[in-house]
């Protein structure tokens, strides 16, 4: 996946050093990636984000001065070609829907090996992102159109390549099964979680409206 | 007290009518010529005879006497009757009366006469001329209406010097005349209307009104049959019109007999006895008795002793005063009897209401005496005013009844609704303890389900991990390899928490996603080949967690032990059962040996635990578990852990 051009620029927020101390070195090993920057706390965090931009980001939710979530809200406006990722030992939807709601392209699972944390940052970066079937379940029923008449909703195909993951299918079979590449199953989650996005901020001002505050 | 608060309110209301009567008899008072004294004479006829249109000095009697007026005389009373109805003896009773000072009839325009009492007809001369003549059956006549006579006024008539009046009646009874009141009419009218109203319209009224609320009490009655209140009530108010009836019916000619006629008013009396009987009775729940009986038994012989079918039967006006006499009679029975009875129900509406009944008895003597000329003809029949106060109670007992029966349906109604509430609110709380019962046991289910697993699972491996680091045997692939073990049971212990829906495929899907890494690792390659599975309604945790443990420790075998490059998930359904298999392409196991045992033991103990059937087919061309899930699992069936 090295490109040969410019390496990675990867940022990292996490308090715990230990896990800190294994994600850079799983940077340093890679030839293609580059450690911008290293924060600790949402305070941190919040610094870098007025200073250059970085290509990766990834985020734990469990600050100690704070939530991720707003690292996350803060980097998506601050840094908008920023790949950001959520870092987390069980990729369950109650941390990552939320982060991705915030502006989260995809997660990064922390027991990963050091070359599979690298792979899942050059996916990321190249217009990738995971999911899981648990995650494609909670999208599904997120728009269905009841639950969301006023909302941008997924395309057909969208919708088939979630219902397959729901399945656990992998990513290649998909490809075949719905006759589409690799990198276009990638994107059409890319896509869905941007809209995931946008039908969160549009329920926010939904939500504000019908209570008067705008 | 409430009754006592009533009745000094009735008694008050009654006072003040009376007080107002008495007022309104006084201001009308009749004024002008008042004529007390008269010449009386007497023929005996037989049969009634036209009286002349113009009295003739020598076709008059010879022998006047003077008497004073009101002139009555006492009645004969006789239970025989003349054998020829046709031609009954009777006689004629003259009053000649000669005015001290003639009067112009335009100036003095009327006689009045407050009462003339004649059990056939009555005819009124001025100064020797026919001015009146009643028109009406011969013994039920209107005698109980005064006489307002307007004097012809004729041009030049002379002034009126003598005014004589001539009535022909059964010989024996009847024939009689108050005292007689010439003036204008400012004079007399406003006194005979006052007597008017308070002898006949009065009665006549009150009669029809309680008639009326009889009507609707009796529509009540075909609604309730068993309330027989309002039929005694509607009973009552019929009598009790019928016996008004004489008391302001007469002044025309009736369109029935006078037979008849009689029969009804003067057998009402013993009908209104008799219901007030009943109606005390009823109100105060005592059972009939012998005086029922006895009530009955008179009112029924002296109604089919007066019937006027036959020739024989008696005339009714010979046989009022006994008939009266034997009303009194019972009428006292009922009246001492519903005061004792009412007295033990403590009801004080029912003792009034006896109380009342009895003096009823003892007021009618009045009556009887006024009847039989005893008393001044010119005082009031007391009766029909008491039959007002009566029908005021029997209304105000109706009525208390009414409501009373409105009254409970209210409060029924209000109970219902408080025991309704009260209903609601007992089955919100125990909905409430069901609910925290149920939270509860689940929990108690969770936590059970949660330490079970953690106690065969991430528990064993982590003491294992432990004790091999204690022999110092640190084999740092084994360890990781145990420790990444531990990390994968715990996510899928965090996914079995999480709702799966019915839906096996997600929970295969998600056991994938947790294994990938570690296959694609190993380098095994994943065959995917789950197809739709119908909905497993069944599926909650406890399942979920079986299944995904049981296909964990297939993959664990596969990565471990079974040197496999390729493996394969597949689903389908065969025969109301949901197959899951995994196989892979691997050497192979001896089933029987211990360690592979021990694994295939705890799958078989999750799989029956959920019902579902393990087999598991090994040899060189590779390893096959399948897992048969059945479609539907009987609710009471339960799960064992």
């Amino acid at each position: 996946m090295a490109t040969g051009s410019k390496p990675l620029k990867v940022t990292i927020v996490e308090d715990d050093a230990s896990f800190r101390g294994s994600f850079v070195a799983a940077v340093e090993a890679a030839e293609d990636m580059l450690l911008h920057a290293a924060a600790e706390n949402v305070a941190q965090a919040m610094a870098l984000l007025g200073g250059p931009p970085s290509d990766i980001l990834v985020v734990d939710l469990g600050l100690p001065d704070g939530s991720g979530i707003e690292v996350i809200r803060a980097a998506h406006s601050a840094w908008p070609d920023c790949g950001i990722m959520v870092s987390t030992t069980f990729a369950d939807d109650r941390h990552v829907i939320p982060s991705i709601e915030a502006g989260a392209a995809g997660y990064l699972l922390k027991d990963s090996s050091q070359s599979r944390m690298a792979d899942d940052i050059r996916t990321l970066h190249s217009g990738g992102s995971p999911i899981s079937p648990r995650i494609a379940r909670k999208i599904l029923l997120r728009f269905r159109p009841v639950e969301a008449p006023a909302q941008p909703l997924l395309s057909p195909r969208e919708q088939q390549a979630l219902e397959l993951i729901t399945k656990g299918f992998s990513y290649d079979e998909i490809a075949e099964l719905m006759g589409v590449t690799r990198n276009t199953v990638m994107t059409f989650v890319r896509r869905i979680y941007q809209k995931l996005e946008v039908s969160s901020k549009a329920e926010a001002i939904f939500e504000a409206r019908s209570h008067g505050l705008l | 007290m409430a009754f006592y608060k009533l009745l000094a309110r009735y008694l008050a209301a009654l006072g003040i009518i009376i007080a107002g009567a008495v007022v309104l008899h006084l201001v009308a008072q009749p004024r002008g010529l008042h004529i007390t004294s008269a010449e009386l004479a007497v023929e005996s006829t037989v049969g009634y005879q036209s009286p002349p249109a113009t009295l003739i000095r020598r076709a008059m009697p010879d022998d006047w006497t003077a008497v004073a007026l009101p002139n009555a005389a006492i009645p004969q009373l006789a239970l025989s009757q003349h054998a020829d109805a046709e031609a009954p003896d009777t006689q004629v009773t003259w009053y000649r009366a000669v005015l001290p000072q003639p009067v112009s009839p335009a100036d003095k325009g009327y006689l009045y006469i407050p009462r003339w009492k004649s059990d056939g007809t009555l005819a009124v001369y001025v100064n020797g001329e026919l001015q009146y003549q009643s028109h009406a059956n011969l013994q039920w006549n209107g005698s109980n209406r005064p006489l307002r006579i307007g004097f012809d006024v004729t041009e030049g008539a002379p002034p009126i010097n003598a005014i004589v009046i001539r009535l022909q009646h059964l010989r024996g009874i009847g024939g009689a005349l108050s005292s007689l009141w010439v003036g204008d009419f400012d004079q007399v009218g406003p006194a005979y209307m006052v007597r008017n109203l308070f002898q006949a319209e009065l009665s006549y009224l009150t009669s029809a009104a309680f008639l009326a609320s009889g009507v609707f009490s009796l529509l009540v009655w075909f609604r309730r049959r068993q309330e027989r209140l309002y039929l005694l009530f509607f009973l009552m108010s019929a009598a009790t019109f019928i016996r008004g009836l004489h008391n302001h019916l007469g002044l025309e000619r009736l369109p029935f007999s006078d037979a008849w006629f009689g029969w009804l008013t003067v057998n009402s009396t013993m009908w209104m006895v008799a219901i007030s009987h009943l109606f005390l009775i009823t109100v105060l729940h005592v059972r009939a008795s012998w005086i029922t009986a006895v009530v009955g038994g008179a009112t029924l012989v002296l109604g089919l002793a007066t019937l006027p079918l036959f020739s024989a039967a008696l005339d009714p006006t010979l046989t009022a005063p006994f008939a009266y006499a034997a009303a009194f009679v019972v009428c006292n029975l009922v009246g001492i009897s519903s005061i004792r009875a009412a007295w033990r129900a403590q009801s004080m509406e029912g003792l009034v209401l006896a109380v009342w009944v009895l003096l009823t008895a003892y007021l009618g003597i009045n009556d009887l005496m006024l009847q039989n000329n005893l008393i001044s003809i010119e005082g009031y029949f007391i009766l029909p005013f008491v039959q007002i106060a009566l029908v005021f109670a029997f209304f105000h007992l109706v009525l208390a009844h009414y409501l009373g029966a409105i009254d409970a349906v209210e409060n029924s109604n209000t109970l219902l609704a408080e025991r309704l509430t009260a209903r609601e609110a007992a089955l919100l709380a125990s909905h409430e303890r069901l609910r925290e019962i149920e939270q509860r046991e689940l929990l108690l289910q969770e936590r059970q389900r949660l330490t079970e697993d953690m106690h065969d699972g991430l528990g064993s491996s982590l003491i294992g991990a432990l004790r091999m680091v204690e022999r110092g045997r640190l084999d740092e692939t084994e360890l990781k390899q145990i420790l990444q073990g531990c990390i994968d049971d715990l996510k899928l212990t965090i996914d079995s928490m999480e709702p799966v829906e019915t839906d096996l495929l997600l929970l295969l899907g998600t056991l994938r996603f947790r294994l990938e890494p570690r296959l694609e690792s190993t380098g095994i390659k994943l065959n995917w080949n789950v197809r739709d599975v119908p909905p497993v309604f069944w599926l909650d945790h406890r399942y979920a967690l079986h299944i995904l443990r049981v296909l964990q420790e297939a993959f664990t075998n596969i990565i471990k032990h079974a040197d496999a490059t390729e493996a394969t998930v597949s689903t389908g359904v065969v025969a109301g059962d949901i197959v899951i298999s995994v196989s892979d392409n691997g050497k192979g196991f001896d089933t029987a040996a211990p360690r592979a045992g021990r694994g295939l033991a705890n799958q078989a103990r999750r799989a029956s635990a959920i019902r579902a059937r393990l087999t598991v087919e090994s040899g060189s061309e590779g390893t096959t578990l399948t897992l048969l899930l059945p479609i539907r699992q009987l609710a009471e069936d339960g799960v064992a852990g």
